[in-house]
């Protein structure tokens, strides 16, 4: 105790000890903060977590058969089969997997056509499984990718992970807002280009159906009524051979259902030799409908057959046309890759378009403004997903802190009367930022993965303000009193306050830093652990060694003797 | 209490008071008693859950319009009613989708808005707003999103095992069976099933045979609807006015009636359905969403071979504990065992959320308990053992009151319920460590015998009351803000600005109220004045 007191009085007498003191915590301070650029320490909203299951979307492109579609979930299950970890996996076919947190807002309940079909995969245990399950889909991605996806061209595979905080729709969504729909096609499809290449970008995708051919059949008004037959009737008989329909139920006793009779060409009937018009004409030719006189009359003299683009979907958001391209991280945080992409986008972009970034500083600030150089149509590039998610929840905890330091700051003001003492504690408090930054570059060293400053770490730095200027706090009270009460010079009272309080001050620090230990392992608290861990041993150093400089610097602490004030008295016990 | 030779203290803060009224209060060891028990029953009684529930509202209006072309659905539906929709205060986000035949328009609004009053509004719009629907639309269908019906919490697999013959229409009968039994059981919401075939009467009709016989579609399908009608019993009354009821029964009884059906006469000679047709009692045929499972037989390392499945999924009501309801249902489908074993089927529970949220959360009190041993043995090497034992009571008392100021709130016990806690703990045994450090400095000074206990205890209480109070004022102010985090990531997280407030107000009093009654009952005076170690000062 002696010791730290006199380390700490010497300190404080020697002008040029105090100048060095105060460099280095500035040096420290503005070091640890250039962690942000220079990417030793990387920012992203929430980690991964490690879960006992995985699901996989597949996607061929629109219009393709259920057929298709399963060739592609087989080639998947495939290399799936192989893993030894997985437990069982399912495969539902034309439909999505029993709604869970992620498919909730990524559409997979609105699913039901053939081209899509999604595999749950079940894993064992994670305490039991040295491999998390989202280095096990890291590992699979390119693999099964590579091999699965030429089998039908076009085809989209995601690997969907459980998401670790609330589910968002993708890490990075580009919308593409515009009028014209051709033309935010084109930027869609050229930005999912762009996204593609980008590293640390994968499973990108682009949220519009594809455009395929179909054949319209254009009934003949003029021979249908000639005929005795009716556009109606054309219609229903077409819908009955090829797609079938329930004709009539049948109830019973002993089924849990009715049962259905239904009415359909058989199999091999309904068969088109080729993907041409002159095969759906041959068979057309060959479906016959009963006119009223009882004549048989063939489908194809009735129609005529025209070949067509398929009408791909409209999406609209907040009544704008608009569509989405998504895309992962690949064990990245979202902003680098978002901003790489940025960059090539608006190189892209410029050549067609005059590319204006928004103006100001919101959560929409990546967005680009696209206007054509020949038409003048505008184009907006907004950036939606986590990384909007990750803006807003940054932005509101930003202004719960501020709050927050108001709030002490006022709390202080009633407490002593003093704005500078207040200012004291709550830059002694701020300065454990040092801590928390350094603390993430540290178990980043220490850990397999990158180890990110999260949303979490926010809230355990917001947490360490109240802790850390709890600190300063009973320091200044205690020096405080040994003035007022025992008339000590100020130096050797702060001097004597300091070593006093290092014990209370270690113990406490120490209960934090025991208590966030287990925090820390936790993929998605490791961030609030980290952050209570060492931004409370830099706490420490600060309220021992920086605060005492403020202190005996501030006019404000030089207290009279006589002034004492027995409800303070907590000198006492010292004695 | 106090003697009379000697000036009494004077009590100036909370802390003071609180040591004071319940140092020789015989109450006390029952309130602390009380409130750890209640905090015991809060924890057994509290929905589990994995994640907090964050209140979502949104719905979805679809309306169907055959044979539309999307640009056509566009200008008819979405956009009219995407501007209806503006009308409805609260939305966030609108997204529209126009398709061939059909429009949807998604509505999302506000995190945190009222689920049910959002699910009015939005249908009440739409249906206030029906006089302007386009003629050739059908009815609108307004589908709002409940997160806890729609997401299940149990999904099971049922398969037929390998060489049983079960087919798939038995298989889902069976199932059937199953999930009317499941759904009786208590607060289990919503059950569908996935990947089901139905039983189902096929026609397959042969086109050749068709022009061969000079015959139609169309004729077919009259044919068979004719017979396959059902008609209400009809009563006749005899001379006696009795009433004699008689019915046609209905024509179809099995799928050999079907066949038998007479289509058409061709030369003079009948033509039954089964002569241009493959007519067969099957599946549904024309349902392309099917669902299959591969597992690992119990001995083997290796994938078997994909079956077939039905999978069932099981939701729970809003605010019923998962682990209870899960554990319901596992009891159901145990009953169900030997039937599956007879009849050749097996099951997979494929999702569990009932023991994911038990382990979640069994697993994050198991860290707490740890915790809580690691600060009590480095409290017995910095303060004694006796003292370690005092600030290691008061953690569960803490930690009790605040659960049981959670359970009344409505909260449940979730992963960041937990991590509250956990974020707590380091900051809740600083009002009792400083307490008894005081208390243990008293015990230590010079004028120590002069003293008597009580007064010594409320004193050393008292002293340190205001700069405590004012410091976990602080960290209670850090944490309220945040309280207001707007977001998903807002509700997420909302049970750390909640909870932690809690626990530290409950510190404070605990501190207050126990720890000097505690010593009193542990700590003695010291025998004769030594310098304890500390006390060591300039």
């Amino acid at each position: 105790m002696k010791k730290l007191e006199n380390f700490i009085y010497g300190i404080l007498n020697e002008k040029k000890k105090k100048k060095l003191v105060v460099t280095l915590t500035a040096v420290a301070f503005f070091a640890s903060l250039l962690m942000f650029p220079t990417k030793m320490v990387l920012a992203k909203m929430l980690p991964g977590k490690s879960d006992n299951t995985f699901s996989i979307y597949i996607d061929t492109p629109a219009g393709s058969s259920i057929e298709e579609t399963k060739r592609v979930s087989s080639c998947v299950i495939d290399f799936l089969k192989k893993e030894e970890e997985i437990m069982h996996l399912e495969l539902f076919l034309g439909q999505g997997i029993p709604l869970d947190y992620a498919g909730l807002v990524k559409g997979a309940s609105m699913k039901q056509t053939e081209n899509v079909a999604e595999i749950s995969v079940n894993l064992t245990d994670k305490h039991h499984r040295e491999e998390p399950s989202f280095l096990m889909v890291q590992r699979l991605r390119p693999v099964i990718k590579e091999a699965c996806l030429p089998l039908v061209k076009e085809t989209n595979i995601k690997f969907i992970e459980q998401p670790a905080g609330p589910p968002t729709m993708a890490s990075v969504v580009v919308e593409v807002h515009g009028d014209n729909l051709e033309k935010i096609r084109k930027v869609a499809l050229e930005s999912s280009k762009i996204l593609n290449q980008t590293e640390g970008l994968v499973d990108v995708d682009v949220m519009a159906d594809e455009i395929f051919d179909k054949y319209e059949l254009i009934p003949d008004k003029e021979k249908i009524s000639r005929s005795g037959l009716s556009v109606e009737q054309v219609n229903n008989i077409l819908y009955l051979a090829f797609e079938g329909m329930v004709v009539a139920h049948k109830n019973s006793n002993n089924s849990t259902d009715q049962i259905p009779i239904f009415l359909v060409l058989e199999k091999e009937s309904k068969k088109l030799f080729s993907k041409d018009d002159a095969a759906l004409r041959s068979k057309l030719s060959s479906l016959n409908l009963m006119n009223m006189q009882g004549v048989m009359v063939p489908l194809s003299e009735v129609v005529y057959l025209k070949k067509v683009k398929s009408n791909p979907m409209i999406m609209h958001k907040n009544l704008n046309r608009m569509i989405n391209v998504i895309a992962e991280t690949d064990m990245v945080s979202q902003v680098y890759p978002l901003l790489d992409a940025r960059g090539q986008m608006m190189e892209h972009f410029e050549k067609e378009y005059i590319v204006e970034k928004e103006p100001g500083i919101n959560t929409y600030m990546f967005d680009l403004h696209l206007t054509d150089r020949e038409t003048g149509e505008k184009i907006l590039l907004r950036w939606d997903g986590e990384m909007k998610v990750t803006l807003d929840t940054f932005r509101d905890l930003g202004g719960a802190f501020i709050a927050a330091l108001v709030l002490i700051f006022l709390l202080l003001v009633v407490y002593y009367k003093s704005f500078v003492l207040s200012g004291i504690i709550l830059l002694g408090s701020f300065l454990s930022l040092i801590g928390v930054i350094v603390g993430h570059w540290v178990a980043n060293w220490f850990t397999s993965e990158t180890f990110f400053l999260t949303a979490t770490s926010l809230i355990g730095f917001i947490a360490l303000m109240g802790i850390s200027s709890r600190n300063s706090l009973l320091l200044i009270d205690f020096a405080k009193s040994l003035m007022e009460c025992q008339g000590m010079p100020k130096r050797r009272a702060i001097a004597v306050a300091t070593a006093t309080r290092a014990k209370p001050i270690a113990l406490t620090a120490v209960a934090i830093i025991l208590g966030s230990a287990l925090l820390a392992s936790d993929p998605v608290f490791g961030g609030l652990g980290v952050a209570l861990i060492s931004g409370t041993v830099a706490a420490v150093f600060v309220s021992l060694l920086f605060v005492p400089i403020l202190m005996d610097n501030a006019k404000a602490m030089d207290f009279e003797n006589d002034t004492c004030d027995m409800e303070h008295h907590n000198i006492s016990i010292t004695k | 209490m106090q003697t009379t030779n000697k000036k009494e203290y004077q009590v100036t803060d909370v802390a003071g008071k609180l040591a004071k009224g319940f140092l020789r209060n015989p109450l006390t060891a029952v309130l602390g008693a009380f409130l750890i028990l209640m905090g015991y029953l809060a924890l057994n009684i509290m929905p589990r859950e994995e994640d907090p529930q964050i209140a979502i509202s949104g719905g979805a209006v679809i309306v169907p319009m055959p044979g539309a072309s999307p640009k056509e659905i566009e200008n008819v539906i979405i956009n009219p009613l995407e501007r209806k929709l503006r009308e409805v205060s609260g939305i966030e986000h609108i997204h529209g989708m126009a398709m061939d035949n059909v429009g949807v328009v998604n509505v999302m609004y506000y995190i945190g808005e009222d689920r049910e009053d959002s699910n009015l509004k939005l249908y009440d719009k739409v249906m206030q707003n029906m006089d302007q629907l386009p003629k050739g639309t059908m009815q609108p269908i307004v589908k709002p999103f409940d997160i806890d019906i729609d997401i299940p919490i149990v999904t099971i697999a049922f398969y037929p095992k390998p060489k049983s013959g079960l087919s798939e229409v038995e298989l889902f009968k069976i199932v059937r069976e199953v999930q009317q039994k499941l759904n009786s059981v208590n607060n289990v919401a919503k059950t569908t099933l996935k990947g089901a075939r139905k039983a189902q009467y096929n026609i397959e009709v042969d086109m050749g045979k068709l022009s061969a016989y000079h015959l139609s579609l169309g004729q077919i399908m009259k044919a068979v609807q004719s017979v396959a009608v059902n008609v209400p019993d009809v009563k006749g009354r005899t001379q006696q006015n009795t009433l004699v009821v008689f019915g046609v029964k209905n024509a179809i009884e099995n799928v050999d009636d079907v066949g038998n059906v007479m289509v058409a006469q061709y030369m003079g000679s009948p033509i039954y359905l089964k002569d241009v047709a493959k007519v067969t009692e099957g599946i549904d045929i024309q349902n392309f969403q099917t669902a299959e499972i591969l597992h690992k037989n119990a001995k083997e390392e290796q994938f078997g071979e994909s079956a077939k499945q039905v999978t069932l999924t099981v939701a729970k009501l809003a605010g019923t504990n998962a682990v209870f309801v899960a554990d319901d249902v596992m009891d159901v489908l145990k009953s169900y065992e030997a039937r599956f074993e007879k009849e050749g089927m097996g099951y997979l529970v494929t999702r569990n959320y009932g023991t994911r949220a038990n382990e979640a959360v069994n697993e994050l009190m198991h860290h707490l308990i740890i915790t809580i041993i690691i600060i009590a043995v480095m409290l017995v090497f910095a303060l004694g053992w006796k003292e370690s034992i005092i600030v290691t009571f008061t953690v569960p008392a803490i930690l009790a009151i605040t659960l049981f100021v959670a359970y009344l709130s409505g909260q449940t016990i979730n992963r960041i319920t937990l991590f509250a806690f956990l974020l707590s703990l380091g900051l809740l045994v600083d009002a009792a460590i400083i307490v008894i450090e005081n208390i243990h400095r008293h015990l230590h000074a010079h004028d120590v015998e002069s003293k008597e206990m009580d007064e010594l205890l409320v004193e050393a209480t008292d002293e340190i009351g205001a700069p405590t109070n004012v410091a976990t004022l602080a960290i209670i102010m850090t944490m309220v803000p945040m309280a207001f985090v707007g977001g998903m990531m807002g509700s997420f997280m909302q049970p750390i600005p909640y909870n932690v407030p809690v626990a530290l107000i409950a510190s404070l009093f605990v501190a207050y109220i126990f720890t000097p009654y505690l010593s009193l009952k542990l700590l003695k005076k010291p025998k004769h004045k030594d310098h304890h170690k500390e006390e060591v000062h300039s």
